[in-house]
């Protein structure tokens, strides 16, 4: 392969780099040892555009990072990006950090960068959330948040369009001067020439600048830990929360992220492995003590996921090295770029560009044929109805939400796949669309996006092509009205698995006419297709069902009573009105984007699976760890094995019910680890699904640490303590490829919030009275969507009783 | 001997012991108990809730014992579940396998496909 310019590394730097050189007559290619871009530090990073007061006056550091965010307006409105300048604080607590305060003051005006310190009165009016104990701060209002990893897919994906070339998996073993030029060489032979190479490989940027430079440099892994907590704590802090530097360490920043999340970290502990992205019970620990100064009501429930990135600690020079290797000439380096690394990103790519430019002697192209095209898909979720149903029209596949919990359509997906720089890998996906990076983590959409995948990597490189934007069309509404008379249903059901179908047939047989349930899988049944071990139904048909045949008993008593289930059909939106009803906006592939109205509503959306995030359990994060319901799914529904040796952490009863299955199909179950005394699933299960197997419960243990870079290669299990601390010496380790998470459910309430429904912090659910009726009138729920039930049995008598009320309400109506 | 009941969710911990000829069950709660304390004594049996393959698909189908077959005789139901593929349409209560590996149980499908 022969270009002009060759970029090694496609984090945020080498991207906009790359994008930069394609404003010049260049051509330009670019390389990175990872299967994507943005695989090292810039995926895993504060997210946080610094106002520059804290980088040392005359240090490029400060240099460009004053430089670049003073960029982030321009370059986020041209790359698409969401960037929102929501300004820094740093929290003072005693006078010691007060110091710390002004002398951060004085390097902020040297540094250009305005700041003020305001007193404590006025940082709680503006953060309600902030402890009591922080008594002053530095305000910095240029501080501002982006989302790190998608900045750098826009730069990859602008630079794509404007004609750089991307290649992956391409580790570099060695570069040669050659006439003219350099000669870089990777692990496969793939040989890549250039007139100039610019090197942007992060952690790895000491090695590759030492294959050619006798100026030597040498960087240190810092790893940074962070937690990630759920979109409920959105808008706790609007600020991004810094505290003092000191002897300590830089201190546990806290900060809204632009997806609506909130970040936690880091901590910084130096490492040798600069591959090492494990995170560690002592720094997650860290994490959360440090974060508990800032916000002491830091709600550990809501954490959904843990993570570490590897900062390139530059340790001969400490700061960024940009320019020329003096002994190597067209040989750039942008090497030790750390923090703020992501806010001088846009400033380093020009800075970088116009060197290599002068350095070729090349021309700016005429600034008309550069191409715009960054917005390779439209993100549903952030469309208004009329664009949404127009779009739906044109393309029914983006009206099938693939992820619920972050409401991403396969269109969205397919079209991530499609890029120019398309997924690849299912993380490729995740972050392109944000698709399992919600609650659940993947729980629910990892089979989808493993078939999507699958079906869309079949294709030639061609389809690559159809992701240019089409013309645009006239905008059309959303359809209203499901035709039933007078355009008004007596009872919308939200779910067909046992509740839901339950509800609706108690509210027909109650006199309620115009039903509809609404169902987001393509088939009713709900959760139970997927249970095909035997033990439903014992109370209430008095026989022993399996799942499947519990459920298709409702599905045929609600089509006995001929009420309409309609299935791929997702409720985005529930709105109680002032006259007692209710719109439903409902989203299907074939149906668009419909709003019914309805007398009374039953919410019956189930539950969900707490994912690994919210076990914090330590160790690295590679492919082979499941929740027990994904792996039902794969085995059961899908016919995928998802490994051969199994440990289970948690004991809960679907773990203990899939230790079984996967003993059936053949896989070795190694041990089901629980941290509690006694099992949390039933004693039946535990003597027919593990004691019959001689499978291994281990109480009072948990899992320690979790190994493997790519795939899972083994757990290291504890015995823990009365305060469920691992207790050392205790330690087991287990050779595995997969971990599966049994850990207790959660009910599914996105819904039920939305409509202003009043919650029950205890259950999760939402509260009702002994109708199941919900605090909002016209509104009940039934099933796990209230609580977790033991027994569906119990789960189809309550709901009952939620479709009853609901035809009650309908019928006493006056709409 | 002491056990604990599969019957149903509750669990109830049975104490199951032979007086000559007769089997002894104390510490259940209902009847169910006393037939499974008795027959997980003298032969023990469980249901078998299995897949089987279906042609020209991925997603198989699922099945189960009629009722239960002997503790021993598990393997070999799964060693047939897994020999056996099923051409399509199937209905619940479908007999997949009769008689799977000479327990004299038939192996029925458990889902509309």
């Amino acid at each position: 392969m022969k270009s002009d310019v060759l970029v090694i590394g496609t984090g945020v730097v080498g991207c906009a780099v790359a994008r930069e050189l394609t404003r010049f007559n260049i051509n330009v290619v670019a390389i990175d040892a990872a299967s994507d871009v943005a695989e090292g530090a810039s995926k895993a990073n504060s997210a946080i555009v610094h106002a520059g007061f804290d980088a040392k006056p005359g240090t490029n550091k400060a240099k460009f990072n004053v430089l670049g965010n003073r960029m982030f307006e321009d370059v986020c409105r041209e790359l698409k990006v969401p960037f929102r300048r929501n300004g820094s604080l740093v929290l003072a607590f005693d006078a010691e950090d007060e110091k710390v305060l002004q002398s951060l003051k004085e390097r902020a005006e040297e540094n250009s960068v305005p700041v003020e310190i305001i007193s404590q009165e006025e940082l709680r009016r503006r953060e309600k959330n902030v402890s009591e104990e922080a008594i002053s701060a530095l305000w910095a209002p240029t501080g501002g948040i982006c989302c790190p990893y998608e900045l750098t897919f826009r730069y990859a994906e602008n630079a794509a369009a404007n004609g750089a070339e991307f290649f992956f998996d391409a580790q570099v073993v060695s570069i040669e001067k050659i006439e003219g030029g350099w000669k870089v060489v990777c692990a496969d032979s793939r040989v890549f020439t250039a007139k100039a190479v610019v090197n942007c490989a992060g952690i790895k940027s000491d090695e590759i600048n030492n294959l050619v430079s006798n100026v030597k440099y040498s960087i240190k892994a810092r790893r940074g830990e962070y937690l990630m907590l759920d979109r409920d704590e959105d808008g706790v802090f609007s600020a991004t929360m810094f505290q003092c530097p000191s002897k300590m360490g830089k201190g546990i920043l806290v900060s809204p992220t632009v997806d609506g999340t909130v970040i936690v970290g880091p901590t910084a502990e130096d490492i040798d492995d600069k591959d090492d992205k494990a995170t560690t019970f002592g720094g997650l620990e860290n994490v959360r003590k440090g974060a508990k100064r800032t916000y002491p009501k830091l709600p550990l429930s809501k954490v959904i996921a843990e993570f570490s990135g590897l900062r390139a600690h530059e340790t001969t020079v400490g700061d960024f090295i940009l320019g020329e290797a003096p002994d190597a000439e067209a040989f750039f380096n942008a090497v030790g770029v750390e923090s703020p690394g992501l806010t001088s990103a846009p400033a380093i790519g020009v800075w970088m560009a116009a060197k290599v430019a002068a350095k070729l002697g090349a021309s700016r192209r005429n600034p008309s044929l550069i191409s715009k095209d960054v917005s390779w898909w439209p993100k549903t979720r952030e469309m208004n109805p009329a664009e949404l149903a127009e779009l739906v029209e044109r393309d029914p596949s983006f009206g099938r939400i693939v992820c619920r919990c972050e409401e991403v359509t396969e269109g969205e997906i397919r079209a991530a796949i499609r890029a120019r720089v398309g997924a690849r890998t299912l993380d490729g996906i995740k972050r392109r669309t944000r698709s399992g990076m919600g609650r659940c983590q993947g729980g629910f959409c990892t089979p989808r996006l493993i078939e999507i995948l699958g079906s869309e990597l079949g294709l030639p490189p061609e389809a690559f092509l159809l992701s240019r934007k089409t013309a645009p069309v006239a905008l059309k509404k959303p359809t209203r009205g499901c035709g039933c008379a007078g355009g008004v249903c007596d009872v919308i059901v939200v779910g067909a698995g046992p509740a839901g179908l339950a509800a609706a047939c108690a509210a027909k047989d109650a006199g309620a006419k115009d039903i509809l349930v609404v169902e987001r899988d393509d088939a009713p049944g709900g959760i139970l297709q997927q249970c095909i071990h035997n033990g439903f139904g014992l109370h209430r048909f008095k026989e022993e069902l399996t799942g499947p045949e519990y459920a298709q008993r409702f599905v045929d008593m609600a089509q006995e009573r001929g009420i309409s289930v309609v299935c791929g059909t997702m409720v985005l939106d529930i709105t109680p009105e002032a006259d007692g009803t209710s719109h439903v906006t409902v989203m299907s592939p074939r149906g668009g984007l419909k709003i019914h109205r309805t007398r009374s509503v039953v919410l019956a959306m189930g539950c969900r699976e707490r994912p690994r995030g919210a076990l914090m359990t330590p160790g690295t994060r590679p492919a082979g760890v499941y929740t027990a319901g994904t792996v039902q799914r794969l085995v059961n529904m899908d016919g995928i094995m998802p490994g051969k040796r199994v440990v289970i952490l948690g004991s809960g009863d679907i773990g203990l019910i899939m230790a079984r299955r996967l003993t059936f199909s053949g896989a070795k179950v190694l041990a089901c680890v629980e941290i509690m005394k006694k099992s949390s699933g039933l004693m039946r299960n535990v003597v027919q699904c593990l004691n019959d197997y001689d499978i291994p419960l281990l109480l009072s243990h948990t899992v320690t640490n979790v190994e493997g870079r790519d795939h899972v290669t083994g757990v290291t299990v504890a015995e823990v303590d009365d305060k469920m601390q691992p207790i050392a010496g205790t330690e087991i380790h287990y050779d595995c490829d997969t971990l599966v998470l049994s850990c207790g459910l959660i009910p599914e309430n996105e819904l039920t919030k939305k409509a202003g429904v009043e919650m029950d912090e205890k259950t999760r659910g939402p509260k009702v009275d002994a109708n199941m009726a919900t605090s909002v009138p016209g509104i009940f729920a039934g099933g796990n969507v209230v609580k977790v039930y033991d027994l569906v049995d119990w789960v189809s008598r309550d709901s009952e009783i939620a479709g009853r009320s609901a035809a009650q309400y309908a019928l006493n109506s006056k709409v | 001997m002491k056990m604990i009941c599969i019957s149903c969710p509750r669990g109830c911990e049975l104490d199951v012991s032979k007086n000559g000829d007769e089997v002894v069950v104390a510490g259940n709660a209902c009847p169910r108990g006393k037939d499974y304390g008795e027959s997980e004594l003298i032969n023990p049996t469980r249901m078998v809730t299995g897949l089987v393959r279906v042609a020209g698909m991925r997603k198989p189908l699922p099945v189960k014992t009629a009722s239960p077959v002997p503790k021993g005789s598990i393997d070999a139901v799964l060693f047939a579940m897994h020999q056996m593929t099923v051409q399509l349409p199937v209905k619940t209560g479908d007999v997949i396998i009769e008689s799977v590996a000479g327990t004299g149980v038939n192996v029925v499908a458990t889902a509309n496909m």
